[in-house]
């Protein structure tokens, strides 16, 4: 079963219906008696570091969420602000992350741009994965739409699951233990966005 | 729970209340077919020596005018592989027009597309006005009758004729074949879909918005009126010739793109749901059972295969979840309202007013004029 | 790589699709639904929907139908028309659309837009600009009310406006080449694409694929919208929804972008 967050941020319905269509079971918290037996959680997210944080922490369900990730280990996929809010804290706001991995979040580097486009990295573009197993698995020369100015960076290259390039490599896929995180939108990219969210399902 | 009585030859059954069998098990569809249908079906010299006539009469009632013929294509196998046909092998100039009444699936939408290109022919497409056109389905759902399907089929015949005697074209080529469609849908199931008393009667009783923009066509129009008032005349080419619904298939999938269904009719998604879903399981009727039997009486499907592919669901049990809740989108209604109306009391077309008795009387003047071979009953 | 976007713009007026000929003569072009569950099938980049009545009747979006055409996009989807409020744009948001459209609203009110980016993220929030050309000198102006109400504005300096607003993309609509099917106003795109590094994306005009080839190959990472084009077929502007293959939009960048 997966368990989609509703903490009032993200595209909550988008993922409910692809894990429909797809006949797999999946359901949605917006409150911690909800989530509490979540076996697989996706934390989505649109917006502002500090609004989705704040959102969250004010949702109810921050301590649960913590207990099931940090101490009983549910896996959890964050997507774009749900993966920013994974880092200990984001260049774009001043409350914490919640600290899942050990990373910041930091606003695109404007000086080195070689087109007229700066931010936000707004369209399709190509993540090369690590390793082709876990998400990525069965997904040929896969590419995922973005919408974001600021990006993830992890303290340890072996959190780093998959790289784009924009201007330079960020981590587009990260990993630590049972927290994953996607910078791009699975919910909204199509047969391979569809492919990845199947993948996290089955893991 | 009585098992229902299967002809020996095609699959054809008991859910067709009027079946008939002779001694040997098998059904009067066969029959028809043999005694009807094959001592006039010519696809042998005789029949290419009858088009050759056709396509010259064509080629002259044409000249001096935009277009000589006029196809409705709608993007599924008959009417793609007739117009392929119509340009690449006749030489003739037709008028290809679609009727887009809100339901084409993606499929459709790209063979159309491919096809027009791929011949370099241009096309008129109408639009129904989706609302009238909801309103009026919603009708047929409300009435409880099983040709829900009519008020698609009446507009692409309304606006076919339209087209017709807008562009004085005096000749319509339809995808209408015996190789796939010598046993047709029984009336009890698919009652005649040009009837627009019936149509309007259904519409006064249940619709909620007036009819304006719809198109409606009537049989004494285009059976009497244009074909002997106007010379307009329908043609089926398809059955001049050896026509293998397989090879065609890979014949339009190799030179154009053409994407294949995964069952005749699916170009429309509300057909699709119709016939594969509505109609088995509100009211039985399984048209896989119509269009196997055809395969199978011009021997492009063995009966075995046939009961083997019955076997399975007619509808795909991984998607009925989403199309229902599509369709219900679509009307504007929810999936309980929907699930409600397979639910309805049953009605069929004598229930509301009909022109049947045409229907009945034209097809015995026709058949005793020999002016038709064949036959929906 | 990230590449280039191509995206259909829809046009809905009385709940009906509908395309227009600088901004008049709307043609019916049918279910909304429909045509939106089929450019989601032909896996297009993006969907921009535009409501052209709400602003002029005055009135909310129709979130009924919003909501209904977000359940079918598994790609993004832009919503334009009616929005005055960040209310709004919260709730709109909210029924699974991922940016918001302002265009008269802004104009009239642009503390909106920051107002809205702060709600939202900046991402999620996108200034159309509708421009026609005007006057003896035919210089650029920004209007809004489908064409019909001047703003005074000129795009250049509106579109420098609307990036220090917090605006996360502009999108460039020419009033004069809508419906024309004869090609972008690169001038035009040209003027305002020096005015700010916000992704920009450019519309009306464009009649063949070459179109979306030129405006690439000359503005590099952009995006093409169009309505007539994937909407209509052929010299009698037969409705038929149509959209590059995903073969053939890689072709087109990659000969677009060669010199980049």
């Amino acid at each position: 079963m997966i368990t989609v967050l509703d903490y009032g941020l993200g595209n909550v319905a988008a993922f409910v219906n692809i894990y429909k269509r797809l006949n797999l079971p999946v359901e949605v918290a917006a409150t911690a008696s909800q989530l509490v037996n979540a076996e697989k959680i996706i934390l989505p997210g649109v917006g502002a570091f500090d609004w989705a944080m704040t959102r969250l922490n004010e949702s109810g369900m921050r301590d649960c969420l913590d207990d099931l990730v940090m101490v009983k280990k549910t896996p959890v996929l964050g997507v774009c602000v749900g993966m920013q809010m994974m880092a200990k804290g984001s260049d774009e706001g001043k409350l914490p992350g919640l600290g899942w991995i050990d990373a910041v979040v930091k606003r695109f580097d404007e000086t080195g741009f070689s087109q007229q486009t700066h931010l936000p990295h707004m369209g399709w573009n190509d993540v090369n994965p690590r390793d082709s197993n876990c998400l990525f698995k069965g997904l040929l020369s896969p590419r995922f739409y973005f919408l974001h100015s600021y990006y993830f960076s992890p303290v340890s290259k072996d959190d780093v699951l998959g790289v784009t390039d924009y201007n330079g490599s960020f981590a587009s896929v990260a990993r630590h233990a049972n927290v994953f995180g996607t910078q791009f939108h699975p919910e909204k990219s199509h047969q391979w966005g569809i492919a990845l969210l199947k993948n996290f399902a089955e893991l | 729970m009585i098992d229902k009585k299967i002809c020996s030859r095609c699959v054809m059954d008991q859910s067709d209340s009027r079946i008939s069998f002779d001694i040997h098990g098998v059904c009067d569809h066969c029959r028809t077919f043999d005694e009807q249908v094959v001592p006039n079906w010519h696809t042998d010299e005789r029949g290419s020596r009858e088009l050759a006539t056709l396509v010259e009469k064509i080629k002259l009632s044409g000249k001096g005018h935009d277009f000589d013929c006029i196809i409705g294509m709608s993007g599924g196998i008959d009417s793609s592989y007739l117009t392929y046909l119509a340009k690449e092998k006749f030489g003739l100039r037709p008028l290809v027009f679609h009727v887009d009444a809100g339901w084409n699936s993606q499929e459709a939408v790209n063979n159309i597309e491919k096809l027009v290109d791929g011949l370099g022919l241009d096309l008129y497409t109408e639009v129904i006005d989706w609302e009238e056109m909801r309103d009026l389905q919603l009708a047929f759902f409300q009435s409880g009758v099983s040709h829900i399907d009519s008020p698609q089929d009446n507009a692409f015949f309304a606006t076919m004729y339209k087209f017709a005697k807008q562009y004085k074209v005096k000749y319509i080529l339809t995808g209408g074949n015996q190789s796939t469609e010598c046993i047709r849908n029984p009336v009890e199931w698919m009652y005649y879909q040009s009837d627009a008393v019936q149509i309007k009667d259904i519409h006064n009783k249940f619709g909620k918005r007036p009819l304006v923009n719809y198109p409606l066509t009537s049989i004494l129009w285009h059976k009497i009126y244009l074909p002997y008032i106007k010379g307009i005349k329908a043609i089926r080419p398809l059955d001049y010739g050896p026509y293998i619904k397989h090879d065609a298939m890979k014949l339009l999938m190799d030179k154009f793109g053409w994407q294949p269904y995964p069952q005749k009719h699916f170009e429309s998604v509300f057909t699709r749901f119709y016939e594969s879903y509505w109609l088995p399981t509100r009211f039985g009727y399984d048209v896989r059972r119509v269009q196997y039997s055809s395969l199978i009486l011009t021997g492009q499907m063995t009966r075995e295969e046939a009961l083997e592919k019955l076997k399975q669901s007619p509808y795909d049990e991984a998607t009925i979840a989403y199309d229902m809740e599509y369709v219900a989108n679509k009307l504007g209604i929810t999936v309980d309202e929907l699930n409600s109306y397979l639910v309805l009391p049953k009605h069929t077309y004598r229930d509301y007013k009909s022109q049947s008795q045409i229907y009945e009387w034209g097809a015995k003047a026709m058949k005793a004029l020999g002016l038709e071979v064949g036959g929906k009953r | 790589m990230l590449r280039p976007r191509i995206i259909p713009c829809l046009l809905v007026k009385n709940n009906g699709l509908v395309k227009t000929v600088g901004f008049d003569k709307p043609k019916y072009v049918g279910d909304p639904l429909n045509a939106v569950r089929i450019f989601n099938e032909k896996e297009v980049d993006e969907l921009m929907v535009v409501d052209i009545d709400a602003t002029a009747q005055n009135r909310e979006p129709n979130y009924k139908l919003i909501a209904n055409l977000a359940a079918e996009c598994r790609m993004p989807l832009c919503y334009g028309g009616g929005v005055t409020t960040p209310e709004q744009v919260q709730r709109i948001i909210s029924l699974g659309v991922e940016k918001v459209a302002l265009s008269a609203a802004a104009v009239a009110n642009p503390s909106l837009i920051s107002k809205a980016a702060q709600w939202v993220g900046g991402q999620s929030v996108v200034v159309v600009m509708d421009v026609k050309k005007v006057g003896l000198l035919r210089r650029y102006e920004v209007f809004t009310h489908n064409g019909n109400k001047a703003s005074g504005l000129d795009p250049v300096s509106w579109a420098k406006q609307v990036e220090e607003l917090g605006a996360g993309e502009v999108v460039l609509n020419s009033i004069d080449q809508d419906g024309e099917m004869k090609g972008y106003d690169l001038t035009l795109v040209e003027r305002v694409r020096q005015a700010t590094t916000l992704p920009m994306t450019v519309l009306g005009g464009a009649g063949s694929l070459d179109d979306l080839e030129a405006l690439v190959r000359r503005f590099g990472t952009i995006g093409a919208s169009a309505g007539s084009l994937f909407v209509f077929k052929g010299k009698y502007k037969a409705v038929l929804i149509n959209y590059p293959s995903r073969d053939e939009k890689d072709a087109l960048f990659e000969r677009a972008l060669e010199n980049k």
